[in-house]
């Protein structure tokens, strides 16, 4: 019995891996896990039944939860856009600007990607309209089969990290900092990457100038003016939506829920003045939308179930334990949870990961006195990944299923690696340059850093909150006069 | 079985209904939100009723979606190592998630709501902000969406069962036409086409 008490929480550790393996929906077993271990808790004494209790209540705070409210907007943005053809006349209209650039549609390809990404933040469309539109054009002008199809994967998974990205408003709930933080914080690394993606290809067209050729003057059909004209037109309407959605929450106008909105009714007016709308594409994505909005909120309903009854158990304390106990401190941590995160990225994707990895890492990273917002843009860099890692990457997934065949699966995992090391490279940049990460003004951040070099408030202990222990109150309270007095005296 | 089947098909009709009702919603919830936003930075007008408002529709939507979602076969699995299995042993896989994680999680979460909502009816609770809105009909979604994913489950459970005793074909298969992934790839290849001629 003593030794059930005194390893619960690895145990339940364990079985959540069992659990999750065992195939069944992530939020289900997740919730399931909570609940047997939490009988068993109270069983062997440890955890009080008053505990489950406070379930339903957590389960209310997910509903009243304003940031959540941002997914289903920018999702079906996202997904109203898909359908506009904006992605299609953008890759048309670009490719035809860099064609006659040695490696000209790859750069066509990267900065459409990115422009995609900063509107939609929705992996899969941008993926599928590059694959169809621009692949087959790159195949038959000779480009290598390889730099292309991972240019493509790449680009789309720009989507992750570029805002407004659905990962970035996660990690924010989750990290309980805001959503523009966070927009902001990721906006310079997500520009760096992009540029990276370029350096690449540059660097590839120098040493291996046959893998990335110019477009043949005939291939060319618009040009001069005319070219001029219509890369006005197409760049207009993406730009436009950019500064409603980004432009109005960075600059404080609108909060990220509101930007949201008004992006997808921009969107939606969009789509209805281009007559590329009808009754049966907007119901499937509203459909799209509630199912995604229905299966992400229930992985959090899963894993808050499981939270509970894990901090219960003391899980929290054993986490930190383990990852406080790591050679290197700070620097030891970030080493070791990135390399867990890209393992982990192989089988599971950002919604779990972000669901169940990072409540689990906050803490700790706090208490090392790091900053969470570069936290969790350095976590979402990471989780990019999970979209081109061979061979559960969705990404690749997604242009496998609109490649044509003479590309091989295998050359679409090989395109894919080397833009998995510039990931890597990029995580080494933020923790190395932590500065390119820049969010808030001055005093924000003067705050934000004073707060982490003093006590902060005292982490809530769910036991004695179940006790109805009035300590844990004047403890907050007495470490609140702290900051406040830290506050004053550096005045 | 016959019974159970029909039992089934109940379940999915009555769910597929409250499913594509609510995707409505996500609409509604759009136009509230982004009108709201367009009146405050006009007018600087804004209430927390409409603000509430939003939120009650965002929980209307994921709760009464759920089951749908689940009649789909759409909530996220990890499926490294069940997808390897034939059709019937992810059958097997489903009725011990269904009967041993889902039912027992969903019922749980049912029950203990129930006081949550009775006593939010009885006092008559109303949101903490002027202006606000009450606060029963939100909380009442909580059992009215986990009643139906726990009836949605055992529908679920009633079809493995079937498709084991080899009564009806794979449920878990999609039968629901494309992807929305495939139709955009559809759509493309169409207007290229198009365009070709």
């Amino acid at each position: 019995m003593e030794w059930i008490i005194g390893n619960m929480a690895p145990m339940m550790f364990g079985a959540l891996v069992l659990f999750l393996l065992f195939g069944y929906p992530v939020a289900f077993s997740l919730a399931a896990n909570g609940i047997f271990f939490g009988i068993i808790g109270v069983q062997v004494g440890l955890l009080h039944p008053a505990l489950f209790q406070a379930l339903p209540e957590r389960i209310f705070g997910i509903m009243a939860n304003d940031t959540l409210l941002a997914i289903p907007f920018f999702t079906f943005m996202g997904l109203i856009l898909e359908r506009s053809g904006m992605a299609e006349d953008l890759l048309d209209t670009i490719g035809q600007l860099f064609g006659p650039l040695r490696g000209g549609l790859a750069y066509a390809v990267i900065f459409v990607g990115a422009l995609l990404a900063a509107t939609t933040g929705v992996v899969a469309a941008s993926v599928i309209s590059m694959g169809l539109i621009s692949l087959p054009i790159m195949l038959r002008y000779g480009y290598d089969k390889r730099l292309a199809a991972g240019v493509i994967a790449a680009s789309g998974t720009l989507a992750q990290i570029i805002p407004p990205s659905l990962v970035l408003i996660i990690m924010a709930d989750q990290l309980g900092k805001s959503v523009g933080d966070m927009y902001e914080g990721a906006m310079i690394p997500g520009l760096i990457l992009t540029a990276m993606y370029v350096g690449y290809v540059v660097l590839l067209t120098i040493f291996k100038p046959s893998a990335a050729p110019a477009l043949p003057p005939e291939a060319r059909s618009l040009r001069g003016l005319k070219l001029m004209l219509r890369v006005m037109t197409t760049l207009v309407p993406p730009l436009v939506l950019i500064f409603l959605v980004l432009g109005t929450i960075f600059l404080g106008i609108a909060t990220p829920t509101e930007g949201g909105a008004m992006g997808a009714a921009g969107a939606l007016i969009l789509a209805l003045a281009r007559k590329r709308i009808n009754f049966k594409l907007l119901k499937q994505a509203m459909e799209t939308t509630g199912k995604l909005s229905s299966f992400v909120v229930f992985i959090l309903v899963g894993s808050t179930v499981f939270g509970l009854v894990f901090r219960g158990v003391n899980g929290d304390l054993w986490v930190e334990h383990l990852l406080l106990g790591l050679p290197g401190g700070k620097l030891g941590f970030l080493i070791v949870v990135n390399i867990l995160v890209f393992l982990l990225a192989f089988f599971l994707d950002f919604f779990e990961l972000s669901f169940i990895i990072v409540p689990l890492l906050a803490p700790v990273a706090e208490k090392l006195g790091i900053d969470l917002v570069w936290f969790g843009v350095l976590l979402a860099v990471n989780m990019q990944t999970s979209f081109m890692h061979p061979p559960f990457g969705f990404a690749l997934f997604y242009l496998r299923s609109v490649a044509p065949a003479s590309v091989k699966t295998t050359d679409i995992y090989w395109g894919a690696i080397p833009f998995v090391c510039i990931q890597i490279i990029m995580v080494a940049i933020i923790i190395i340059f932590p500065g390119v990460v820049s969010y808030g003004d001055d005093a924000q951040r003067a705050a934000a850093a004073l707060e982490r070099s003093g006590e902060g408030p005292a982490p809530i202990d769910l036991n004695t909150l179940m006790q109805g222990d009035s300590n844990e109150e004047n403890k907050t309270q007495d470490s609140n006069a702290d900051l406040l007095k830290n506050l004053q005296g550096d005045k | 079985m016959t019974l159970l089947l029909k039992l089934s098909q109940l379940i999915d009709q009555l769910n597929e209904l409250v499913g594509k009702s609510a995707f409505w919603l996500v609409l509604v919830m759009t136009i509230i939100c982004a009108g709201n936003a367009s009146v405050r930075f006009m007018f600087n007008y804004s209430s927390n009723g409409l603000l509430e408002i939003q939120w009650y529709l965002f929980a209307a939507v994921f709760l009464l979606c759920s089951p749908y979602t689940l009649q789909k076969n759409e909530h996220v699995r990890i499926d490294v190592l069940a997808g390897k299995l034939p059709p019937k042993g992810q059958a097997v896989i489903d009725i011990i998630g269904t009967l041993f994680f889902l039912l027992p999680m969903v019922i749980a979460i049912l029950w203990l709501s129930l006081p949550l909502v009775a006593e939010s009816y009885k006092i008559n609770e109303m949101s903490a902000n002027a202006g606000g809105l009450i606060r029963w009909p939100v909380k009442l979604l909580l059992p009215v969406g986990f009643t139906l994913l726990a009836l949605q489950g055992i529908s679920e459970l009633i079809k493995r069962i079937a498709f084991l005793a080899g009564r009806i074909d794979d449920p878990s298969r999609k039968t629901h036409g494309p992807t929305a992934e495939e139709e955009l790839a559809a759509a493309i290849a169409a207007a290229k086409a198009k365009e070709a001629k």
